[in-house]
């Protein structure tokens, strides 16, 4: 069974921001919210790396774990996915969420928080798969296609990657071994308790 | 549980897909393709719910289940690296976009910018209709009220002023076949004021360039910079401008393990991935090559053998290098010695090196001497010609290349042939149009300022003013300019107006205007930036994906793009447009004489490959012949068969089979010669049929006693083991070569000919005859000679130092003087007016700070059309400077607070501070996409209602100052000064 | 970036530090090999947990969109929280909640219903005035309702939805989330008053320490003197300003939460929130208690606002004395008693 994950080859990543737009674009996200993002740690500085950031669809989400009223599931591919049907706005998973990806738009009471909005891995949510219902509330299911998150896919330097676990672990690792340095997979440990061994 | 499984087996298969990509090296995109195939077929049926329902244009449609999808190919209309955008249309409406796995350019990825491109064609803030001012208010028109109105005022200003009164300001994002026919249409109006932005990009890289080895042009590709063992970025930042290039650079970098040495400024997003970073003083790019060249020398680096063989005029060249020992070097520079003797030392050793130059170092004023300088350093260490070695220059714009390929540029016609005689004369028989008819529609310009007469035959031949000046046309006393009168009337399609410096002088010459024509998918700044009441139209054109044609890439590559969707609103397609005017100014006869017309929007309008044939019929001088529309085709429909690191198809491949992709410039003969483009220039490695070549010897056979022909190198299998002048009728039947040529080649030949026919060469034979018998004989049909290291025709033939005009090392000016005041492109360049000035009035003391300018990946050019992306205007919300935390602690300036940032010429501009360690102390950097605010003045209002971007800002252009190089008028938008306060 | 990494980058600091000192370099030169300063993620985040300034702060960096918290990458505070709010949190609301009913069992079989020794007198003193009830029902209404909507939120999945099935418990979770929010703001309007009308009487005294030190006569037997309010009774004010106060602010906070100032703000926020009320409604259930079944005459108070004239001489002599004193309180002599 496949494993899907993210992982930011932040030696490569060069703050384009294709993902983020790529992102938007797919699933036409509306402005304020950002199911991706791009962080540049050290800025200016030697060492300088830039990190694309969305959800990282943990083993053991915090998301799912604090939700009042488990509006998460996880797809027999791992990709964290939850209703928005369910889904009561409370900000819960977003305390939680060590990675930031909750988004809410702001329509709700007291212009706070409406449903929570984050990145679904390019795999829509629990509607019928690519109906037009399911591309309103979720975005594109491109997963149900055969096809991977469009950010990762248009990725200008194919830093990010996406795919089953083991096989971006393999060309991660091909890639370090390759060139002689690496930053490491960021984000695993906190999302997967693991990282890639070199 | 909610647990829904998700289809296992198409998901894999695309993952595999995917990963084979991800890992670098040749075979990936077979891969790619192989894997892609099978996932069409294992993709799933999409639902039904809710067919039809086509959301309206006016917001992004989503995809409809169960609608037909139709798949177009076309271009990303951003940069010059030509990614491939994949569309997927249902019933007339782009509904999603797809990576183009197959391009062997980009390999399915994008930017920021190209992954958001579908937004264009919702365009909610696109121009939807024309229009026009009157009496300062916006006004719809008709399409034929605007080409009455607007042809009308033009005839009266031509018959007031002269038809050099006119300034046709072009654009790079026009296809090859626009930006041709907008030059056409400037010489059948009869002016060389034809211009577009690789005046304020590379300008100074194709002259420099063109006049050290033949072409102004990249001479490898981005795909080749796989090869090299080590890379210099030099003046430029292509993660932000050119992201998808850095994969070629970083797959080179790891795969390779190759040096990645980033020379700027600024610490860049580039120089994060280099393995060594070099912090210059902005403006001191001559004396860094020079301390490099200097090491290189010292040790005996240099490629001897290569020096010999192919370049001339070296030695005059290292007397100037000698001058700039480390010391000297680190007191101009700020670079240590150490340092660049470890710069030289992995350029000149480990090889194939490669340097990678953008507008860092040509937007000075001594933008070409910039250049001329770094492509010594190529020819000092033999890194020309060959795989992984090069100058590879990012050009700009998505098709910058292709437009100053088709002479959108006041110095020459189509294809590089210049204003003179024989050039017009050639034109006139591609457009079968009679000389004398062009030498009619000039400018006869009376004598004044001291200077001569001239006739219409003698303007014709003179350079128009650059793009740079307009506004300085516009508001010079009349006996300044030399022409006719001053502009009176800007015509401008596609470009924006707050990308040249000196906004506020630009902000008057707008007011002097009699006639402004902005015809544009966007408004631009041209509309906004000024306070005119009437005069102003604005008039919709198409983006290029509501239309056909082809674009050139960077590395000469030319693409073919289909049209996705049809021009929305009621915007037209440039070749519509011009077609109407010519019609309304009185020579679309003979214009469009031998272009086929096709049923458009608005009817009748010029067929784009109809138009591209014109030019394959005409380009013989830069090898524009071979490329076909079927040919192009073939290769966009092909992308998966060519090789990711050589471009290259194999042979066996039908069709395409031999090809470099996109037919590379030059691509010599007739498409029917079947030549295969020329992925590397003057790489004598290869036959020529082969992509193989030499050096261009265009500038006499011999000086000072010494040949400027080869010695002892040629293209592999040359009949002519030797240097060669270019090949003319006559020097065939010297050498007995014209019995190879065909009777209808001689008769052609002969016809052209009259009375010299021995004066036909290789570039004005319309047979293709001269130039298919030398590739027969493997010989370059342009002759092999060497390259030179100095441009005795140019200024400062050696480059030499020349401190920035508004320079912060006043103590170096008596030593490294601009240059003295003179005129250049019929206008005064007062270099030494303005720096002695600058020197006397203590300018260094007011204005500390250097401020240099460069790209955001989000945004692109004047940035109007990017603005307008919500996607990508989400990203970047607000101008920004960049200060250092010293300069920012010392004015109590804090992240993200707002500033005034003055000029020393009196611009002022009001935005948000960025405190980093990118700039160093002393330092300041600005984006310059912003526009819409002037001096603190919020101009919203200005736009036309609901087509206003929705990111306005202040132009760093505000700010800036004087400085034209003389070569080609580059404006100096790298190195002047500036101060910062909090606001 | 919020955190500096001074130990990574030390000895570039150091050559741009030589850089900065040559006198002859007036223009910014500096140069370092960016690879070879490359930061594993390892890195970062052991020099984010050792003792160095900023310690076990968030990973942060730049980012150009104006949402702040975007440009953390990594906040491990989140798994605290997580860990909390599964843990500690469930443990704190569940032992006070069900620790408070057990006490209140305990105690009511033990101790039973607290009765008027003296028996109804017939006669009844106003004891609150028709506002003073008013502003205690709607503050306590709200309070109820929040209460039960605030436990939901962190109980309801494990004791409602398996009752009602996702969908529906999703629903109500919807409704009690939208009453929670809004009833939020009659709660605080009922606070501010009641902190206005009662806070004079609620003042501690000496009579309050007699009156603990007997146990307010429900532990002991005898009745120690109390003016309006006993000890008890405004250890209970006290509470409700202070941890009513305490709710408010920081549920404004997370109503609000672009103005909390980010993550770690609002799982600050969320912590004291939900610690409050737990304890708070612990103590309201023993108020409730008190006030109902735990006290014959009690209820009165604060349904007809009248009380026997005995009840309220037992628990509240000294008020009664004063309200005598004023002579305005003094009842009908033939009150009609049921």
């Amino acid at each position: 069974m496949a494993r899907m994950k993210f992982l930011c080859d932040a030696d490569r990543c060069i703050e384009c921001n294709a993902c983020v737009t790529a992102c938007k674009n797919e699933h036409d996200v509306p402005w304020g919210i950002n199911r991706r993002r791009v962080v540049t740690l050290n800025d200016g500085k030697p060492g300088e790396r830039s990190i694309s950031m969305a959800c990282m669809h943990c083993t053991d989400a915090p998301c799912a774990a604090v939700c009042p009223v488990n509006c998460f599931y996880t797809t027999a591919d791992a990709v964290v996915l939850h209703s928005k049907e369910l889904c009561i706005g409370c900000g819960y998973c977003f305390y939680a969420c060590p990675f930031g990806a909750p988004q809410y738009p702001r329509v709700s009471n007291f212009g706070t928080r409406g449903k929570m909005d984050k990145c679904t891995y390019c795999a829509g949510g629990p509607l019928a798969d690519n109906s037009t219902a399911e591309y309103a509330a979720y975005g594109a299911n491109r997963l149900a296609q055969g096809k991977l998150p469009l950010c990762a896919e248009m990725c200008s330097t194919k830093a990010l990657l996406a795919g089953d676990s083991d096989m971006i672990a393999t060309i991660y690792k091909e890639r370090v071994l390759k060139r002689g340095y690496g930053s490491g997979a960021w984000g695993w440990q906190t999302a997967y308790k693991e990282t890639i061994a070199i | 549980m909610l647990i829904k499984r998700k289809s296992q087996d198409a998901a894999r298969t695309r993952l595999a897909g995917l990963a084979g990509g991800l890992t670098s090296g040749v075979m990936d995109r077979r891969t790619f393709l192989a894997r892609s195939g099978l996932t069409a077929a294992g993709a799933i049926a999409v639902g039904s719910l809710t067919l039809g329902a086509v959301r309206k244009a006016e917001a992004v449609a989503a995809p409809q289940p169960g609608i037909a999808t139709v798949v177009k190919k076309n271009m990303c209309t951003h940069c010059s690296v030509g990614c491939t955008v994949i569309a997927e249309v249902q019933n007339g409406v782009w509904t999603g976009q797809e990576p183009a796995w197959e391009s062997p350019i980009n390999r399915g990825t994008h930017c920021a910018k190209g992954a958001s491109s579908r937004e264009l064609v919702f365009g909610e803030r696109r121009v939807k209709y024309p229009m026009k001012l009157v009496g300062g208010q916006w006004r719809r028109i008709t399409w034929e009220q605007a080409f009455n109105e607007i042809g009308d005022k033009m005839l009266e200003i031509r018959a007031k002023s002269g038809a050099d009164s006119v300034y046709m300001l072009g654009s790079a994002k026009f296809t090859n076949e626009a930006a041709y026919l907008f030059r056409k249409f400037g010489a059948f109006w009869g002016t060389n004021n034809v211009d577009h932005q690789a005046r304020i990009c590379h300008s100074t890289t194709v002259a420099g360039v063109a006049n050290t080895w033949g072409y102004g042009a990249q001479t490898n590709s981005y795909n080749d910079i796989r090869v090299a063992k080590t890379m210099i970025i030099m003046g430029g930042n292509p993660a932000e401008a050119h992201p998808v290039s850095l994969q070629h650079v970083l797959s080179g970098k790891e795969l390779n393990r190759a040096n990645l040495i980033v020379i700027d400024p600024r610490m860049t997003r580039t120089a994060a991935h280099a393995t060594e970073y070099v912090r210059i003083r902005s403006g001191t790019d001559i004396p860094v090559m020079w301390g490099i060249m200097w090491h290189i020398v010292k040790n005996g680096w240099e490629d001897k053998e290569f020096l010999a063989q192919r370049v001339y005029g070296m030695n005059e060249v290292l007397k100037e290098v000698e001058k700039w020992d480390p010391k000297t070097v680190e007191d101009v520079s700020g670079v240590p010695g150490a340092q660049l003797e470890k710069v030289a030392k992995l350029f000149a050793t480990e090889k194939p090196s490669t340097l990678i130059w953008c507008m860092g170092a040509t937007q000075h004023t001594v933008g070409t001497a910039n250049v001329r300088a770094y492509c010594n350093l190529l020819l000092l260490t033999g890194n020309v010609g060959a795989p992984g070695t090069g100058a590879n220059i990012f050009r700009g714009h998505t098709n910058v290349q292709g437009a100053t390929d088709m002479g959108l540029d006041v110095g020459n016609l189509p294809l590089y042939y210049g204003l003179v005689e024989g050039a017009w004369r050639h034109w006139s028989r591609v457009w079968e149009v009679p000389y004398d008819y062009f030498v009619s529609r000039f400018d006869e310009v009376p004598a004044k300022g001291g200077r001569a007469a001239r006739t219409a035959r003698q303007n014709m031949e003179v350079s128009g003013i650059p793009s740079t000046r307009w506004f300085d046309a516009a508001l010079l006393p009349n006996e300044q300019v030399d022409q006719k009168d001053n502009v009176k009337a800007m015509f401008v399609m596609g470009h924006g107006g707050n990308t040249i410096p000196r906004v506020p002088g630009a902000v008057e010459g707008l007011g002097k205007l009699d006639l402004l024509v902005v015809v544009d998918p966007h408004p631009t700044n041209f509309v906004s930036l000024h306070n005119r009441r009437d005069g102003t139209y604005v008039l919709p054109a198409c983006t290029n994906f509501e239309c056909d044609g082809s674009r050139t890439a960077s590395n000469r590559s030319i693409q073919w793009g289909e049209k996705v969707v049809e021009p929305i609103f009621e915007s037209a397609t440039d070749y519509w447009i011009i077609y109407k005017f010519a019609q309304k100014l009185g020579f679309a006869n003979e214009m469009f004489k031998n272009i086929k017309m096709v049923k458009g929007k608005f009817g009748d309008e010029p067929e784009a490959e109809s138009i591209l044939r014109e030019i394959n019929r005409g380009g013989w001088s830069t090898g524009y012949t071979g490329q076909s529309p079927e040919r192009i085709k073939a290769h966009m429909a092909n992308q998966d068969k060519f090789d990711i690191v050589t471009l290259r198809a194999s042979k066996d491949v039908a069709g395409v089979g031999g090809d470099f992709y996109g037919l590379p410039w030059p691509c010599w003969g007739t498409p029917e010669l079947r030549h295969p483009g020329t992925h590397i220039l003057y790489n004598t490695n290869e036959r020529m049929m082969d992509g193989g070549g030499t050096f261009r010897p265009r500038f006499g056979l011999e000086r000072n006693g010494e040949t400027l022909l080869a010695q002892g190198s040629w293209s592999k299998d040359s009949m002519i083991q030797d240097g060669y002048p270019e090949f003319t009728y006559a020097m065939f039947q010297r050498l007995g070569w014209d019995a190879d040529l065909t009777p209808a080649e001689k008769a052609t030949i002969e016809r052209i000919g009259g009375a010299n026919p021995g004066a036909i060469s290789w570039a004005t034979d319309l047979s293709g005859g001269i130039q298919r018998v030398c590739l027969e004989k493997n010989v370059c049909p342009y002759g092999n000679g060497k390259a030179r290291a100095i441009a005795w025709n140019l200024p400062d033939p050696v480059p030499v130092h020349r401190e920035p005009i508004y320079t912060p090392r006043v103590d170096l000016v008596a030593k490294y003087p601009a240059r003295a005041d003179e005129r250049t492109l019929r206008m005064p360049n007062l270099h030494t007016t303005y720096q002695k000035g600058a020197v006397d009035k203590g300018i260094a003391r007011q204005f500390p700070i250097i401020l240099t300018s460069g790209r955001l990946v989000e945004y692109e050019g004047g940035g109007e059309e990017t603005r307008s992306n919500k996607w990508l205007a989400e990203l970047q919300q607000d101008m920004f400077v960049e200060i250092n935390p010293r300069d920012a602690a010392q004015r109590n300036i804090a992240d993200g607070g707002w500033v005034w940032v003055a000029g020393p010429e009196g611009g002022r501009a009001r935005m948000k501070a960025l405190v980093t360690e990118r700039v160093g102390p002393g330092v300041a950097w600005m984006p310059f996409h912003f526009g819409g605010w002037y001096q603190g003045e919020d101009q919203r209002k200005n736009y036309p209602q609901g087509t206003d971007p929705i990111v306005l800002g202040e132009s760093v252009n505000t700010v800036t100052t004087y400085g034209y190089d003389p070569v080609t008028g580059m404006h100096e938008g790298k190195a002047t000064l500036c101060q910062i306060q909090a606001a | 970036m919020r955190v500096t990494l001074r130990s990574l980058v030390a000895a570039f600091f150091l050559a741009i530090a030589v850089f900065i000192a040559a006198p002859a370099s007036a223009q910014q030169p500096n140069s370092v090999n960016p690879t070879a300063a490359s930061v594993k993620e390892q890195q970062l985040m052991q020099a984010l947990q050792a003792g160095t300034p900023g310690a076990g702060s968030t990973l942060s960096g730049r980012i150009t969109i104006p949402d702040a918290s975007a440009a953390n990458l990594i906040q491990p505070q989140g798994q605290a929280w997580r860990a909390f709010h599964q843990g500690a949190m469930l443990w704190v609301g569940a032992i006070a909640i069900l620790g408070m009913l057990g006490m209140l069992a305990v105690f009511y079989f033990t101790r039973g219903k607290i009765m008027i020794d003296s028996g109804l007198s017939g006669v009844k003193i106003l004891r609150f005035s028709t506002f003073e009830r008013f502003i205690h029902w709607l503050t306590a209404g709200c309070f109820i309702i929040l209460a039960l909507s605030g436990l939901n939120v962190t109980f309801g999945k494990f004791v409602v939805a398996p009752l009602l099935g996702e969908d529906a418990f999703a629903t109500l979770a919807q409704g009690a989330k939208i009453a929670h929010n809004f009833l939020a703001w009659p709660f605080m309007l009922g606070l501010v008053f009641m902190f206005v009308v009662w806070v004079f009487h609620n003042i501690p005294n000496s009579t309050d320490i007699t009156w603990i030190k007997q146990g307010g006569g429900l532990v002991g037997g005898g009745h120690p003197p109390a003016k309006k309010f006993n000890a008890g009774q405004k250890v209970i004010f006290w509470a409700v300003i202070i941890g009513g106060g305490l709710l408010s602010l920081s549920g404004v906070y997370l109503l609000f939460p672009a103005s909390a100032g980010g993550v770690l703000a609002l799982q600050f926020w969320n912590i004291v929130h939900g610690l409050v009320a737990v304890l708070l409604i612990a103590m309201m259930i023993a108020h409730i208690y008190i006030g109902s079944v735990g006290m014959q005459g009690a209820a009165d108070a604060m349904t007809s606002g009248e009380v026997d004239l005995n009840w309220a001489k037992e628990h509240h002599s000294l008020w009664v004395e004063e309200e005598m004193a004023k002579g305005k309180a003094l009842p009908p002599a033939a009150q009609p008693a049921e």
